[in-house]
């Protein structure tokens, strides 16, 4: 499956000030100190009272709602037994049940189409967000005059709050006056007319290049610092001993670079699958219904539960969403475990 | 060709390349901002000039929505929101980093987790356990910077916390133990040696939770509902409905959204894209 990569810093030595980039920090040695400190009872005590205020935020926050959230998709939660909240009627796995097999029920209907936009617009995302941040990384990662201007301008689309980018791609979208119409057909002759691009077929793409603008850059710095941190001696070793660039590049590069890409695989697929503000600030003054070819599973749910009050639906939904995201995590987990060693 | 003309146009043509990403990524950025200045018949035509800036967009937009009081009402959410969360992260990211205790990894496994539940799961649910306090307590948190604060420090903590014990577990121990030595108690040992040391990571921290703050949607919809505490983006999507095809006060909003997120990046960038890089984060 994978090379065993050898930790970057020889054992015994002072680790520096930074550790590789996109590895979990704290590779290497482990401290003595520690050890020799661990099951003291007034340390642990420090150690407790350290963690409580997060401890308590999280537990109100996420655990207790969220366990909750876990018993509404048990209940007939609708406008009208809103009000008893999880008093409601209890109808055990019904919701489930149409949510996933009932061809009588709309709403199934949507969340298929949604959950379909849903995998394609990941794995696009995805792709070309890992894409564009490795060959961009490469391309700057030689010393040029003004590379430190141009890596924080390129973080720029990263800082765009996401509603904002919605708004200002829905406006470079529009089909008549919207400036990529204009540069395809008008100046570069690319097409022969304007396509619509906010609705038909076309959404998908609508919706994928502004996330990748705003994603990439983000992707492209970590995976810059992971580079820096590969000595140059390697290359010029595999360079004497006759490698190509190319043979260089997968022996050298892309094994040393796995950790920082494995942990940027899992956050981008995440965060696309959570997709929610840039789409929904794109479309219908806000309200975010993309059509049937941009609809996606967040902004699915979040129309059924708060717009049509069907909130058990929606409940089931979001569990079986959060399911399927366990199993891609567990798959990521077996494939890259070798590279997530910490401690 | 000789090897040195060949090197030289390989050098030219990265360089041609560098400029030509450089310059589609941050087309869209200048667009918007060139775009907030021209006249609604301008842009519909299509004739886009820097002849004559019409910065009467951005009074006209300012008059329009009550935009000053969505700005206050974004920084001060945002504002506190990243002391609070930066100060639990430190506290659990370093106790994390450097003890072992009972329940550690449980918890370094529940701070991951957090990040793998969609938010739309427990909005309801606290919806109705602020309705809940209410009653009880008498303590209104529905439409107050509180409940927002509260909501916000509590998502975006753990993601801190991971960024922070990366901090901690970079610097080496002999520094504590030569406090301890010194005679310093534990905590001492960590405020007063390691936690001045930790500042670039604290800011990297700092500027994510702000980042991130800022950008809430979600729950910002059903949490404010008022005028009064009410976020930008909310205020934004008010706006959107009452001047759909108005872009040239659309932009000029989205514009004067960006600029204390683009200023704040840009005054710690030195220390954020180190501290970014260092431990791997949520971007």
């Amino acid at each position: 499956m994978s090379t065993s990569v050898p930790s970057p810093h020889p054992a015994g030595r002072a680790r520096p000030a930074l550790p590789s980039a996109g590895a979990p920090a704290g590779r290497g040695p482990a401290g003595d100190a520690r050890h020799r400190r661990a099951g003291s009872w007034r340390n642990n005590r420090l150690a407790y009272a350290m963690v409580a205020p997060a401890f308590l935020f999280m537990l109100m926050v996420h655990l207790v709602p969220m366990l909750q959230g876990i018993a509404m998709s048990f209940l007939q939660l609708n406008q009208f037994t809103l009000r008893r909240f999880l008093r409601a009627p209890f109808v055990g796995l019904a919701n489930y049940r149409s949510v996933l097999f009932d061809p009588e029920n709309p709403v199934r209907a949507g969340l298929a189409i949604a959950a379909r936009n849903t995998a394609i617009f990941s794995a696009v995302v995805t792709l070309l967000v890992l894409a564009t941040g490795l060959g961009v990384a490469l391309l700057m990662n030689r010393n040029f005059r003004g590379r430190a201007l141009v890596r924080t301008l390129m973080l720029l689309p990263w800082v765009v709050p996401s509603y904002v980018v919605g708004i200002l791609w829905s406006f470079m979208w529009h089909r008549d006056t919207g400036i990529i119409n204009r540069i395809l057909v008008d100046w570069l002759h690319l097409l022969p007319e304007k396509p619509f691009w906010l609705m038909g077929p076309n959404t998908i793409w609508a919706i994928i290049l502004p996330t990748v603008w705003r994603s990439w850059p983000y992707v492209f710095i970590v995976f810059l610092a992971a580079l820096q941190t590969i000595p140059g001696e390697l290359y010029e070793a595999a360079a004497i001993d006759g490698a190509g660039p190319w043979r260089r590049f997968r022996h050298i590069t892309l094994p040393l670079l796995r950790p920082a890409i494995a942990i940027q695989l899992l956050f981008q697929i995440i965060q696309s699958v959570y997709a929610f503000n840039i789409v929904v600030m794109m479309f219908g003054n806000g309200s975010g219904y993309a059509g049937e070819w941009g609809d996606l599973l967040m902004i699915a749910i979040q129309r059924q539960s708060f717009q049509s009050w069907l909130f058990g639906y929606g409940a089931a939904a979001s569990v079986l969403l959060m399911l399927a995201m366990m199993g891609v995590v567990a798959l990521w987990y077996r494939i890259f475990r070798q590279e997530l060693i910490i401690r | 060709m000789t090897p040195q003309a060949w090197k030289r146009v390989h050098n030219a043509l990265l360089t041609l390349l560098t400029a030509l990403v450089v310059v589609a990524t941050l087309f869209p950025i200048a667009w918007m901002v060139l775009s907030s200045l021209q006249s609604t018949a301008d842009l519909q035509l299509g004739q886009i000039s820097l002849a004559n800036p019409r910065w009467e967009n951005y009074r006209q937009m300012w008059a329009n929505v009550r935009f000053g009081v969505y700005l206050r009402n974004s920084l001060i959410i945002s504002g506190i929101t990243t002391l609070t969360a930066c100060a639990f992260a430190t506290l659990a990211g370093y106790a994390l980093a450097r003890f072992r205790f009972r329940g550690a990894d449980l918890f370094s496994m529940a701070v991951l987790s957090t990040q793998m539940i969609p938010g739309i799961m427990f909005l309801l649910p606290i919806y109705f356990i602020f309705l809940w306090i209410r009653q009880t307590f008498g303590l209104p948190m529905v439409n107050t910077y509180w409940g927002m604060i509260l909501i916000y420090t509590a998502f975006f903590t753990p993601m801190s916390i991971w960024i922070m014990r990366g901090f901690f577990a970079a610097i080496p121990h002999e520094l504590e133990e030569a406090a301890l030595i010194d005679g310093a108690t534990l905590f001492g040992a960590f405020w007063r040696v390691i936690l001045p040391l930790s500042a670039p990571g604290l800011i990297a921290t700092g500027v994510y939770i702000f980042l991130n703050a800022w950008d809430e949607l979600l729950f910002a919809w059903v949490m404010t509902s008022t005028a009064e505490v009410a976020t930008i983006p909310i205020g934004i999507r008010l706006y959107i409905g009452q001047f759909q095809n108005r872009y040239d006060l659309l932009m000029a909003a989205a514009t004067v959204t960006t600029i204390p997120v683009v200023v704040t990046f840009l005054l710690t960038q030195r220390w954020f894209i180190s501290g970014m890089t260092a431990g791997s984060v949520k971007g």
